[in-house]
């Protein structure tokens, strides 16, 4: 009681930081891992041929170049935005900013758009919907997109235990590929010559344009790395963190993707895989475990994977919008919280309506090719990835630049600094696939345009309509920065 | 006797720590530490309804700041009330937190609000308040938004 006739002084506790480099290693693995292997295994190696994990190889090592870059500015600016933030700090252009956030929305809409279409495959191969069934599959797509929608307005995903069983979950289905792979090799199913085969129709057989085919679509398996600059304020030493987790997490992908399509690739002949899922490798029976549980355990373990990446990356998108409802770029409706879940509910839901006009506008095209052959109709899942990697290419190679042009600001002795010619050879890299995806192609503009257009319409919307209102108060926390050193 | 004020950032936490000071005995009460829990993995990690609701810098939306900003909103509310009054932020699970921060600082009580009124809000009421009371090191008040303390608001 004597304390009472203290003065009342507030004394500020540092912020305890929660994620370790370990946690952020798994969030890394588990996000990448998901996204793109188990969904379009089959697409890449209808693309390439028996030599398809060099598709994946050469996405890799793409994909890391960019995450090294990402890895530097993280530790300079270790704030949730990514790579809004980065384009903003290197070119201060408001435009550029939007047109990047914009850009970034419309990818992860995309990617759940081809995830929950690539979760269809998968269930559909474990309850036996007939493959032609467009409207049938479409439906289970879209209540897999409300699953996921409701869970995160629940917010039942903020366990970092779950995240890291999650990512063992993941990375357990693929080692029972690299396993029948291994059984594959010793038994001697394939020649393992197939491993350096190309599909006959790459355009005047290169074998550089079949890889190059390819990479588009295995970049996608790589994607998501991105989404570790979310929890970049609350990481541990950041600086130390960020270039071991994020470039170990993508580098472990990388082996199990490689290990995993060369085990496919050894597995079952290249043309039953085409267009198929990681079921097929299942289904050779292989396994010391009957084909049959297998196909059911194998098939649960990818619809797991798949969940847990869509959910990442639900979360990711309705962050991005309640960031510029925040920022007073699109209307502030977005940035409604559910009073009791904490949860941007407005923002959920656009998000999961704008991903299911595109899963019906894709089943309305695909019934209106009712009479083409089937390798000229479209692929719902292909053509979603392709949009997703179309914006994400454009994103890196932008993050990559952004990179360079602040060197030297921000720096202090403990700043990671990423090898400057691999650099270049990632923004070339992008780029070089960038064009590819865009000549090969062409008619995914169409629906990045039409994306960027939802954008455009929402600030639009802003400007004629939003008040435009200066901050009324100023902010009590005016200089937080300083509060922190 | 050390108390912890938990907030989520709601004008009903706001309320809580209100009613709080009204319950207690401020002679009784040597430490209050405010605490807020940004949660990394969750699609807003922290929404800070007491500051202003407008960012005016592009890309400048940080969920830590606004956790600070909420921490020392609610501890302007215990200006000149007599306790030693600190603010803490930690990261991670909010109910697991608060339950680690009342063991770390040896807290005597946990003061939090839960949820708010009406019916889709009771079915999903806060879970981090009943779980906060689950295993919590010591006794926690939860005050519940009523009329009375939304007057106690204004």
């Amino acid at each position: 009681m004597t304390t009472s006739a203290e003065r009342n002084v507030v004394q500020h506790g540092e912020l305890k930081r929660s994620i370790t480099t370990k946690q952020l290693y798994f969030y890394v693995v588990g996000d990448v891992l998901g996204s793109g292997i188990y969904v379009l295994v089959g697409l890449v190696a209808a693309a390439v041929g028996g030599a398809f994990w060099m598709a994946f190889l050469a996405g890799v090592a793409i994909a890391t170049i960019t995450g090294l870059a990402y890895a530097e500015l993280v530790t300079k600016y270790p704030q949730a935005a990514g790579a809004s933030l980065y384009i903003n700090k290197a070119f201060r252009s408001p435009v550029l900013t939007f047109f990047i956030t914009i850009c970034m929305l419309s990818a992860n809409m995309a990617a759940v758009g081809s995830l929950a279409s690539g979760f269809v495959r998968y269930f559909s191969g474990l309850v036996g919907l007939p493959a032609n069934a467009i409207w049938g599959a479409t439906a289970v797509a879209l209540v897999f997109v409300a699953l996921i929608t409701v869970v995160n307005l629940i917010g039942i995903t903020e366990s970092v235990v779950a995240n890291v069983v999650m990512t063992f979950i993941e990375v357990s289905g693929l080692i029972i590929v690299v396993i029948i792979g291994v059984i594959a090799l010793v038994e001697g199913v394939n020649d393992p010559s197939v491993l350096l085969q190309f599909t006959a129709d790459a355009e005047g057989g290169s074998a550089v344009l079949a890889v190059l085919a390819g990479v588009s679509l295995a970049f996608f398996a790589m994607t998501g790395f991105e989404n570790a600059a979310n929890v970049a304020e609350e990481t541990i030493n950041p600086s130390r963190a960020f270039p071991r987790a994020l470039i170990g997490g993508m580098l472990t992908a990388g082996v199990v993707y490689v290990l995993v399509s060369i085990a496919a690739a050894l597995a079952v002949p290249i043309e039953t895989l085409a267009g198929k899922t990681l079921l097929e490798v299942i289904r050779a029976d292989l396994f010391f475990i009957p084909a049959g549980v297998m196909l059911v355990v194998f098939g649960l373990i990818a619809m797991i994977a798949i969940s847990n990446t869509t959910l990442v990356t639900v979360v990711a998108q309705s962050r991005i919008l309640y960031g510029m409802a925040r920022e007073n770029v699109v209307p502030a409706i977005f940035a409604r919280v559910h009073p009791a879940r904490r949860s941007p509910y407005v923002a959920l839901l656009f998000g999961a309506a704008i991903v299911g006009a595109l899963l019906v506008i894709g089943a309305a095209i695909r019934t209106s090719q009712g009479g083409l052959p089937a390798d000229e109709q479209l692929d719902i899942v292909d053509r979603l990835a392709t949009i997703t990697v179309v914006f994400l290419l454009f994103i890196y190679a932008l993050v990559i630049v952004a990179c360079l042009k602040l060197r030297g600001k921000d720096e202090s002795s403990d700043t990671y600094r990423a090898n400057t010619p691999l650099l270049i050879i990632g923004i070339l890299g992008n780029l070089t696939v960038l064009a590819y995806t865009l000549i090969d192609d062409p008619e995914a503009l169409f629906w990045v345009a039409g994306l960027l257009a939802v954008g455009l319409v929402l600030y639009l919307v802003q400007n004629f309509f939003g008040k435009k209102k200066p901050p009324a108060e100023k902010p009590v926390g005016a200089t937080p920065s300083d509060m922190e050193l | 006797m050390h108390v912890i004020v938990a907030t989520d950032g709601s004008q009903a936490s706001l309320a809580g720590a209100r009613q709080f000071k009204w319950i207690a005995d401020s002679r009784e009460i040597t430490d209050v530490t405010i605490i807020a829990v940004v949660s990394p993995y969750a699609a807003v990690p922290f929404v800070n309804e007491l500051g202003p609701q407008r960012n005016p810098g592009q890309t400048d939306l940080s969920f830590l700041d606004e956790a600070k900003d909420t921490v020392d909103r609610v501890a302007a509310e215990f200006d000149g009330w007599g306790p030693r009054i600190h603010t803490e932020i930690r990261s991670g699970s909010p109910a697991q937190e608060i339950i680690r921060a009342a063991e770390d600082l040896d807290a005597d009580l946990i003061t939090m609000a839960s949820g708010s009124r009406g019916l889709s809000r009771t079915i999903l009421l806060g879970s981090t308040a009943s779980r906060v009371q689950h295993s919590a090191p010591c006794p926690v008040l939860v005050c519940r938004p009523t009329p009375h303390s939304e007057r106690a608001l204004r």
